[in-house]
């Protein structure tokens, strides 16, 4: 029964540090319960979450508290995790079985992040173009982009402090932006427009998405989150907007 | 001349939405119906602000219900959970340019606080903009979310293979 336990720990732990909203956690850790015959009670803090496993034939209950490891937001293993907590249950899979499809779903390659870094250069590009920006100042955002998203991806290499990289990465990519102000474009678009790629859209939603379902402490533990990063992000866009403040006006 | 502005809109508003997606790394069965959910929920909000005078609170929110059951119909063909198309779907609608004004005119409250008539202007710009870019962005949740609600009995149950 602690074998099931440490494994449902590890399950939940990983699909709570990948972006997943938590009743998804929850069902989905009891549904592995279920198939070993045993019922999961998750409670989940931002940091840390308290797995119970109780087995109604002996009775027997075990507890244990676990730490939520972050990693990168993940939506493949957000997918294919759920999947097999639906296979545990319909192919009554072994314990071994299902802990063998965790890692090597696990296992799967995260998107390089050079080519991550491309496909958010046009993406923001797009988004310049939405907000009725002009093709000149949808080229300045995307090599602001670039910039923007080439530091923020290093810096997290080196396991710098979240909030510092936002702001960093804001007001450079901002910065590299305000390059449109020399040319005759909608040079207010293309500043607006260049940190947007940081919004943290996935945390918003999915504490929204807790808030809605009754996990009111998780949802506000995540969307505070988000604020403080989006506020980080505003920190990074002031600095260059005093920086160029008389231009603007 | 109008269906190449809705065309344009939805494309960029796709493009938008599959690059965004890359860094929550979605599953790659997932990127055509992640655009079209995209393109058509901003094509939407599009076509509802220019042509029926809808502001942009209550387009965003009536966008974000049909993505949110959009993604009910197209996660079932594909095994992926309504919010793994649906969040990247939102992106694109993120009131990105009032978000802008907002810390704009914070900005510029703060240097002016020796005049009382800008004073005071852009205390109500900042107001204003923070209230519109605060309510799009609850709108967006709830709508997407909403279907979670009306069918969660198969919103819950999107990724299983064998279908009962």
């Amino acid at each position: 029964m602690t074998e099931t336990l440490d494994f449902i720990a590890e399950y939940a732990t990983y699909l709570l540090g990948s972006g997943v909203h938590t009743s998804r956690v929850v069902r989905n850790s009891q549904r592995i319960g279920a198939s070993q015959g045993v019922e999961i009670q998750l409670m989940s803090f931002q940091k840390n979450s308290i797995v119970s496993i109780h087995d109604p034939r002996s009775g027997e209950s075990v507890t244990r508290a676990v730490r939520i490891h972050p990693l990168p937001i993940s939506f493949v293993r957000n997918s294919d995790l759920s999947a097999l907590s639906w296979d545990a249950l319909d192919e009554k899979l072994s314990l071994d079985e299902i802990r063998q499809r965790f890692k090597e779903l696990t296992a799967k390659p995260y998107i390089r992040p050079r080519n991550a870094l491309l496909a958010v250069g046009l993406a923001n590009a797009s988004f310049c173009r939405l907000f009725g920006g002009d093709w000149i100042s949808m080229a300045v955002v995307f090599f602001a982009t670039l910039v923007g998203l080439a530091v923020k991806q290093r810096m997290q290499a080196r396991g710098i402090n979240h909030f510092l990289i936002f702001t960093a990465s804001a007001f450079i990519a901002s910065l590299c932006a305000s390059v449109a102000l020399r040319f005759d474009c909608t040079a207010q678009i293309a500043l607006a427009t260049s940190p947007l790629f940081l919004v943290p859209g996935v945390p918003l939603i999915n504490g929204a998405i807790d808030i809605v379902e009754g996990y009111i402490l998780n949802g506000c533990s995540r969307i505070f989150n988000a604020l403080l990063l989006i506020v980080c992000i505003a920190i990074g866009l002031s600095a260059t907007l005093m920086i160029f403040r008389n231009t603007l006006l | 001349m109008i269906a190449v502005d809705i065309l344009l809109d939805g494309l960029f508003a796709a493009l938008a939405a599959i690059g965004f997606s890359t860094l929550s790394d979605p599953p790659r069965r997932a990127f055509p119906r992640i655009a079209l959910l995209a393109a058509v929920g901003h094509a939407l909000r599009f076509c509802m602000m220019e042509y029926l005078d809808t502001d942009i609170a209550s387009a965003s929110f009536i966008a974000a219900l049909s993505i949110g059951f959009g993604s009910l119909w197209l996660g079932y063909g594909i095994h992926c959970p309504m919010t793994v198309l649906y969040i990247p779907a939102l992106l694109p609608m993120i009131p990105g340019i009032y978000a802008y004004k907002t810390v704009f005119s914070l900005i510029m409250f703060l240097q002016s606080l020796n005049d009382p008539a800008l004073e005071v202007q852009y205390m109500q710009q900042f107001f204003l903009n923070a209230t519109v870019s605060l309510s799009v962005i609850a709108l967006l949740s709830a709508g997407a979310t909403l279907p979670i609600f009306i069918f969660n009995r198969r919103a819950f149950s999107l990724t299983r293979r064998r279908r009962n």
